[in-house]
């Protein structure tokens, strides 16, 4: 073997068989590195590029749910108030997008939808992002995608749309730029409406599709959101307010709120807070106190509409009737306080019946009344206090949630043998001061007391709708109540009575022949830093009544509430707008007089 | 010639081995590439297309290997080396030349044009041209030698450097392809090595080739943008687009572990790393195989290498001798650089893994030279088949060289 070199004796660094040996190492030396590389790569640094490689790897996607749509009731069938639409914003990044590029875009597609001001934007220091214009519908962004301006982006964005524009924005609410509702029916309902979102979790490739690689992979479908069907009547919404609308333009109110519901269902088909605001453009609205529900979010005092609930407990319990008489001067004095009526005219003075006492709203009436139902015609006894808390709190369910699908404030009945000045409390209470009720609360108590009795779960959701078909909702269903609370006697006593209330409204032709329309007013004074305000600066105007054929079961009732900030609101106020409405009422839902 | 014997049966299996391999990673990973190319830029590849491909490649392949190892007896090709060398050339010419008139029979890929293409076939003419260097060294520094004009100036040194600075134009400048580049010198310093140019010429060379090198990469943007991306990546720099490719490498290193994460399941060949099946073949290996699979792919290069040096060693002729030592460094130099560049150990030049990535040309080409070095291990002065050399006993084999050693000096 080593003949070769013996042949041609060469030196010994020059042999090719020494320089293969440098070959050898080469390789050695070489592959050695590799290896060590690897190592290090594979075993020492492994878990760091798993996790780098996880990060890359990994798509997490949400699948948005599609946000459900919310219905009105229109002629038997539901349509829709709030819509569900795609629409684009314009994105800048000031740093990278060039202004003219910008401003041509925006003058040849986006005028309409301008959302900043560009001179503004480019002179916002370290500004990298920026939406210069919103809400573009798809065929306009398309165009601006096909123009190809560099650096300028568009992001998909799901809108809430408003066929019916401002229509009780009140009651519907607004969704925010997070896509959460707020408020109203988007508040209360905002998780039934939003559905959950799917998400893909998956090893996917470079493209982002996924792939069947991974134990981890995860798939869950978004579930859309439910739409759902409002028992509001859509026109009948409409015409209710801008009757409230034109009623606060023509008095001192600034603020009204409307209720019209069934009372034998507790259906509410009119929930309106004026003024409306523009939900599409909620983030305009300076003051949040626009966005309130004051039908079933704020607890006031609707003042002598409660008479009609004190007199409901003490001729339910047998303590008095219509015709029961008491000796009426002007004023009463409980736990030395005087208590005044407010009506004052001297044929009142002396003995009078109940029915009289409610026809003029006096407090000496219902505190008369407070006294007979515990038992003692001069005094208010705790056995008075406690049925009477008993009929407030646990019948006609004041001071407590109604259960209405609605976000709604809770408000409070004052305890009848805790704290101090108990009578004057409860004898405060008897005429609807001293406590805090809503007026979904006052409503539905009121539905009770003028339907047969029988108080009913408040409810102003359908069902929801699914394949063109109002699916009730069997959880809220099993959970509503209906609860006889009055004897029907007890009712139709209360019913002659509100409807001789309003016996002048009938010579006065406003109320039409043919109908039994009742009611009762309250004017609340306000209180200013924790004591009632005596000099009446500011009042809160309610009306509350009911309509319906003569001699039949009502079928609505309806409360009026207005008021301004400093402003003077009769129930006067109030009463006319009930007027308007129970007429409106009439004509629209065709009830046919009865001779 | 000495007596015919028994073929070295190592190399026969290793290059069988290797070759297998590589088809059951195309296999796996071919889909996923065909799909990326799909998603991509909206080609229309069947998912087995690159199996296929590969599949025909290896086939090819093994003729060429079959060939070289049988029928094509090196005596006769020895012959031909200056017409060989003449039309290797003459072929890289023509590819650079049509490439500058924009002829239809040249294909090019991002912007460089490295290929004949003819009714579907496309072939590189670079890997031809390291083939034809090798056996065109091997005659030219066989008969130097045996005119004892190695090192000569005029004789030696001129002619050298005209047919090797005409090569690396071709295929360096012309083509743009440094990975055959590389490989070419790779080939020229191992034969000059072992031709016996004196130690202080070949030192001399070796210094003016790294200052030429790095004179030249400083000077080509484009290259210096890689050296960049290599330094970045090396020292743990922040990623950019210059230093995607060797991350994605080395992620898809890194996620194999110790055992890797099986066929099939690779996601880095899923678009996430460029050129997975050709250049990147090895870290989607790395991937699929883990440091085990890796270790073993290594180990198998290992032997095949050595087991060339130990043909060379023990071949009589210096012509065969050069010729085994031409095609070892070409191996080698793939090898490593293929794998360095993996691992971010030196800048991507765009080399492929001999026997293992996805191209026909560079497969049908080394498989013939192997071939020839398996025909030459016919011929060994003493048959190289021991039974106790192969990687796991290195030392044993260390043992026999000294042995020689002392026996020849």
């Amino acid at each position: 073997m080593p003949r070769n070199s013996q042949q041609k004796p060469e030196t010994i660094t020059d042999s090719p068989r020494r320089r293969i040996k440098i070959l050898h190492s080469v390789v050695l030396v070489a592959l050695g590195i590799i290896l060590v590389r690897l190592f290090i790569i594979q075993i020492f640094e492994h878990n760091d590029w798993v996790a780098k490689a996880n990060e890359q790897h990994t798509l997490l996607e949400t699948i948005t749910a599609k946000r459900g749509e919310i219905y009105m009731i229109d002629h038997g069938e539901p349509v829709a108030v709030v819509l569900n639409q795609t629409t684009y914003q314009l994105v800048i990044d000031p740093a990278v997008t060039k202004k003219e590029d910008v401003e041509k875009v925006i003058n040849d597609y986006a005028k309409d939808y301008v959302a900043a001001d560009l001179n503004e934007v480019y002179n916002t220091e370290n500004l990298r992002y920026s939406i210069v214009a919103k809400n573009i519908p798809r065929d306009v962004a398309q165009k601006i995608a096909d123009s190809e301006t560099p650096a300028i982006w568009l992001k998909k964005t799901n809108q809430r749309v408003y066929p019916e524009g401002q229509l009780a924005s009140g009651l519907l609410g607004f969704v925010n730029n997070d896509g959460v509702g707020q408020y109203g029916a988007e508040g209360s309902f905002n998780k039934q409406l939003a559905g959950e979102d799917g998400l893909v979790k998956a090893t996917a490739d470079v493209n982002k599709v996924a792939l069947s690689i991974g134990n981890d992979n995860v798939k869950i479908p978004a579930k859309d959101g439910e739409n759902i069907v409002l028992s509001v009547d859509r026109s009948l919404e409409q015409g209710v307010e801008e009757l409230a609308m034109n009623a606060i333009n023509s008095t001192a109110a600034t603020n009204a709120s409307v209720l019209v519901m069934d009372p034998n269902t507790g259906e509410v088909i009119t929930m309106a807070n004026l003024p409306n605001y523009d939900p599409a453009n909620y983030d305009k609205v300076t003051d949040a106190a626009a966005f309130v529900n004051y039908t079933t979010e704020v607890p006031y005092e609707p003042a002598s509409i409660c008479k009609s609930f004190t007199f409901s407990a003490a001729i339910n319990e047998g303590k008095m009737t219509a015709d029961t008489t008491y000796f009426n001067e002007h004023y009463t004095t409980v736990d030395g306080w005087k208590i005044e009526n407010a009506e004052q005219r001297g044929i009142l003075y002396g003995t009078i019946n109940m029915k009289t006492a409610l026809y003029w709203s006096l407090n000496t009436g219902s505190i008369q009344a407070l006294r007979l139902l515990g038992d003692n015609p001069n005094q208010i006894t705790q056995q008075g206090r406690e049925r009477l808390y008993d009929y407030y709190y646990n019948k006609f369910r004041l001071g407590q949630a109604t259960g209405i699908e609605l976000i709604e404030a809770e408000g409070f009945i004052p305890d009848p043998n805790e704290g101090w000045g108990r009578d004057s409390t409860y004898a405060n209470m008897t005429f609807g001061q001293n406590l805090g009720i809503t007026m979904i609360q006052t409503a539905s108590a009121f539905s009770a007391v003028v339907n047969g009795g029988t108080w009913h779960t408040p409810t102003i959701v359908k069902g929801v709708l699914k394949n063109g078909e109002i699916v009730k909702d069997s959880a809220s269903e099993n959970s509503a109540i209906s609860d006889q609370i009055l004897s029907e006697e007890t009712s139709a006593a209360m019913r002659d009575m509100l409807i001789y209330n309003r016996g002048y409204k009938v010579t006065g032709g406003i109320d039409r022949p043919g109908y039994d329309i009742g009611g009762k007013s309250g004017t609340a004074q306000v209180v200013v830093n924790g004591a009632y305000d005596d000099t009446f600066a500011q009042l809160v105007g309610s009306y509350i009544g009911f309509v319906g054929p003569s001699g039949e079961l009502p079928k609505y009732v309806i409360m009026v509430k207005m008021w301004g900030e400093g402003a003077s609101i009769g129930s006067g106020d109030a009463m006319d707008l009930f007027d308007k409405l129970s007429n409106y009422l009439i004509d629209y839902q065709k009830i046919k007089p009865r001779i | 010639m000495k007596r015919k014997h028994k073929a070295d049966l190592v190399i026969l299996f290793a290059t069988l081995g290797l070759m297998a391999l590589g088809l059951i990673v195309i296999y796996a990973i071919g889909p996923m590439r065909a799909n990326v190319l799909n998603s991509t830029y909206g080609a229309n590849y069947d998912s087995n297309y690159f199996f296929w491909g590969q599949l025909r490649s290896v086939g090819l392949a093994l003729l060429a290997f079959f060939a070289a190892f049988k029928w094509i007896p090196y005596k006769y090709i020895k012959k031909f080396a200056k017409p060989i060398m003449i039309i290797a050339l003459v072929l890289s010419g023509l590819l650079w030349l049509l490439s500058l008139v924009g002829a239809s029979l040249v294909k090019c890929e991002l912007g460089e044009c490295r290929w004949f293409e003819l009714g579907g076939f496309s072939f590189q003419p670079a890997e031809f041209l390291k083939l034809a260097l090798v056996i065109y060294l091997a005659d030219f520094l066989a008969r130097k030698k045996e005119e004892g004009k190695i090192g000569d100036p005029r004789e030696f040194w001129l002619p050298l450097l005209v047919v090797c600075g005409i090569s690396l134009f071709l295929v360096v400048i012309a083509q743009g392809d440094l990975g055959t580049g590389v490989a070419l010198i790779a080939i020229i310093l191992g034969m000059l090595l072992v031709s016996g140019v004196p130690a202080k010429q070949y030192l001399i060379m070796l210094t003016i080739i790294i200052v030429g090198a790095v004179g030249a990469v400083a000077f080509s943007g484009h290259r210096m943008e890689r050296v960049d991306a290599w330094l970045t990546t090396l020292t743990g720099g922040e990623s950019s687009d210059s230093t995607y490719h060797v991350d994605n490498a080395m992620l898809a290193i890194g996620v194999g572990g110790l055992f890797g994460v099986g066929i099939g399941n690779s996601v880095q060949a899923t678009g996430y790393l460029p050129e997975s099946i050709n250049d990147s073949v090895f870290a989607v290996m790395g991937e699929t195989f883990g440091f085990v699979g890796l270790f073993l792919v290594i180990a198998v290069f290992a032997v095949l290498l050595m087991r060339m040096l130990k043909v060379a060693e023990h071949t009589s002729g210096d012509e065969e001798r050069l010729l085994i030592i031409g095609i070892f460094s070409w191996t080698l130099a793939q090898v490593v650089v293929n794998i360095m560049a993996m691992t971010s150990l030196v800048p991507v030049t765009g080399i492929t893994l001999p026997l293992l990535s996805y191209g026909g040309t560079s497969m049908i080409f080394i498989a013939f030279a192997l071939g020839l070095v398996l025909q030459l291990s016919c011929y060994t002065s003493r048959e190289v088949n021991t039974k106790n050399e192969n990687i796991s006993s290195r030392r044993g084999q260390r043992g026999s060289h000294y042995a020689s050693r002392r026996r020849s000096s």
